[in-house]
């Protein structure tokens, strides 16, 4: 009870409010942004955050993270461009919808979804987290192991378009990690003599680089369409708050349906908001008595989705807060916000720093309450400010990347590592590698070797991971994963050169 | 098959003769560190030294390169391969305005520790956006302006506000 009122204190301090208030506007207004993402959001918030408190600080990103899962929805609903990868399902029916002469609605059920969607998955981390993390002290360094094999073997196959390329991004970011001193002896490896090399890649400038840099490169690639300077969002928007809230309780079943698929598919490493608002919006179609009325702009599509990949924000936090594995970038960026502040995150983070995860499951809840109020009364100026055209955004965003990747050390080396990164990150990007096990690689790389050492260390037998039942699970876990992507890989395959043939 | 499906095959070929370069690549980079890591010394104290788990990512990655250049081999027509550098160049031509983007960074990063983080920042700004932006004076004087604020107005903001003092120059 201690631990939970010196977590509330922080957070409920008018100076963290504000300042989170401050984060929800930034979040929603960056994922409002077509091309912007969350993690870019979460990225450039960073550096803001290392005069903060821990707890502050990690307060004011998880109110950006829950205001940018609900700010991909405003180019969703009214461009049909889902303004976040979690908001592709969104543009299923909310886009129809506003397109009919619906905006308002359409914008005002995803808004309330997303708050109930986080609302429920937040009571589900708060019940789910603790007893995980109780679990997770018994683990042994075989397990950790096992674990994180399995968690890269999930993130590759689950994201992206081959899993055999998402297998290479992740083995590229476990070979990026590598660089530098090694972790149990501190061997000096890979460095070739050059200054820039001898401290290792730090995963944030690698984050950085592979995330937000490739994509700014990606937005200017239509020369004509950054030169016209067009706008964005045109046309009068009227909202029916009231009757959107209606909308969204009195489907009941679809909303905790959903959540529950966002916080399920949230809590697996890798999974994340762009697949469960997919996921959640299937669902809710195969078990609707009207399916056919999905796609043309139906109130339980828009639930649906929204709930889903809103979901999954509590979600990811179960496997951060209980193991110590980011479950995704957005997770990742959190857990470097903790170690910033020299924080060690793992199982017994909710031991030693009670205070800082009961502070967190509260910011969750009050990050999703300034959401809806920010959404509901200032949505209209939002969207004025969604209309800030490519040509100015693109360079004043790169311009942000360099000062956090210099705040971050003082090391001028990062600014060319991030420089070097970014490059690499564009070219993977343009041949169709998936970036996310890459950057998850780079993150879990250090772990896995120093268990798989320590593992060898106590016990020279190899057998010993297959052995033991918990290390053994996520083994066969991981080549299942893997064995299913092929598989899923293979029939669109088919299917495509089905389709091809009698044309 | 029509004319916009055969386009999209070729490109697509293309596409999968450039993944393939890069596999090889690849490969010639991971085989060069996995020989580097056999070379690392042994520790006396543990059964693993500073180079088993290198080589065991770099031992994995070149297997599943291999697999990935032997499939794609066999993928690809021959045509393909003529095909690749007429399509490269098409393609470069067609993001001139990214390699425009990275050349400025490339040179931005490089003069920042010399002449400091708010004159460098000011000339990239107006640089980039001068380039992008349409050629109207309002695009032009927010352009300056946004310029202004984000190079000498961040400098001062992270200075006196968060005590980070971004490159001075020398």
């Amino acid at each position: 009870m201690d631990a939970f009122l010196q977590g509330a204190a922080v957070v409920l301090s008018p100076e963290t409010l504000i300042y989170m208030l401050v984060g929800s506007i930034a979040g929603i207004v960056a994922a409002a942004i077509p091309g912007f993402t969350v993690t870019m959001a979460i990225v450039l918030t960073l550096p803001l955050t290392f005069a903060m408190d821990p707890l502050q600080g990690i307060a004011v990103m998880l109110a950006v993270y829950v205001g940018g899962y609900t700010g991909g929805l405003i180019s969703a609903a009214l461009l049909g461009i889902p303004g976040t990868p979690s908001a592709v399902a969104t543009t299923f029916d909310a886009f129809p919808m506003a397109r009919r002469g619906e905006p308002g609605r359409a914008l005002s059920i995803g808004v309330w979804a997303s708050f109930l969607g986080t609302v429920i998955s937040t009571a589900v981390l708060i019940v789910a987290a603790p007893p995980l993390a109780v679990f997770a002290v018994r683990l042994g360094p075989w397990e950790y192991f096992s674990l994180i094999v399995f968690a890269l073997t999930i993130v590759a196959s689950l994201v992206g378009h081959s899993a055999t390329r998402g297998l290479i991004a992740a083995l590229i970011g476990l070979a990026i990690s590598t660089v530098g001193a090694d972790p149990m002896m501190g061997q000096p490896r890979f460095d070739f003599g050059l200054e820039v090399l001898q401290a290792g890649l730090p995963f944030l400038v690698v984050l950085i680089g592979i995330f937000a840099i490739s994509q700014l490169a990606s937005e200017v690639e239509d020369a004509g369409a950054i030169r016209r300077g067009e706008k964005v969002v045109t046309g009068s928007i009227d909202f029916r708050v009231w009757d959107a809230m209606r909308d969204v309780v009195m489907r009941p079943v679809n909303l905790i349906r959903s959540s529950v698929v966002g916080v399920a598919i949230g809590a697996l490493p890798g999974a994340g908001g762009s697949i469960a608002n997919l996921v959640a919006y299937d669902q809710a179609k195969r078990a609707s008595k009207t399916p056919e009325t999905f796609g043309t702009g139906t109130p339980e599509g828009v639930v649906a989705s929204e709930s889903g990949n809103s979901a999954t924000a509590g979600g990811g936090l179960i496997p951060l807060i209980a193991l110590g594995i980011p479950g995704s970038a957005v997770d990742a960026i959190l857990m470097a916000s903790l170690m910033v502040h020299g924080i060690s995150v793992g199982p017994r983070l909710i031991m030693d720093n009670a205070d800082l995860v009961y502070g967190m499951f509260l910011a969750m809840v009050v990050s999703s309450l300034l959401m809806l109020v920010v959404c509901l009364t200032f949505m209209r100026a939002f969207l004025r400010v969604a209309e800030v055209p490519k040509w100015a955004i693109v360079p004043l965003v790169l311009v942000c990347c360099v000062v956090g990747s210099f705040a971050l050390n003082n090391r001028v080396t990062d600014l060319y590592l991030l420089g070097a990164v970014g490059v690499l990150g564009y070219a993977l990007r343009a041949l169709d590698f998936p970036l996310a096990p890459l950057v998850l690689g780079v993150i879990l790389g250090p772990i896995a070797e120093t268990n798989l050492r320590r593992a060898l260390m106590t016990d020279a037998d190899w057998s010993l991971f297959f052995t033991r039942p918990v290390s053994l699970i996520f083994l066969v876990l991981a080549v299942l994963s893997i064995a299913w992507s092929v598989r899923a890989h293979m029939r669109a395959r088919r299917k495509a050169d089905d389709r091809k043939e009698p044309a | 098959m029509s004319d916009v499906g055969a386009e999209r095959d070729r490109t697509g070929e293309s596409g999968e003769v450039a993944r393939l370069v890069a596999y090889v690549a690849l490969f010639a980079v991971s085989a060069a560190l996995f020989v580097e890591a056999a070379g690392l010394p042994v520790s006396r104290f543990e059964r693993l030294g500073a180079g088993a788990f290198p080589m065991i990512v770099h031992g994995t990655l070149m297997a599943l390169l291999l697999g990935a250049i032997v499939a794609t081999m066999r993928r690809l027509p021959r045509a393909a391969y003529a095909r690749f550098a007429a399509d490269i160049r098409d393609w470069a031509v067609s993001r001139r305005l990214v390699f425009f983007l990275f050349a400025c960074l490339g040179l931005y990063l490089a003069v920042m520790p010399v002449v400091g983080f708010a004159p460098a920042t000011f000339v990239f700004l107006a640089v980039m956006q001068g380039v992008l932006a349409p050629k109207t004076p309002v695009a032009m004087g927010t352009a300056l302006l946004l310029a202004l604020l984000f190079s000498y107005g961040l400098n001062w903001l992270f200075a006196e506000v968060f005590n980070v003092f971004l490159p001075r120059g020398r």
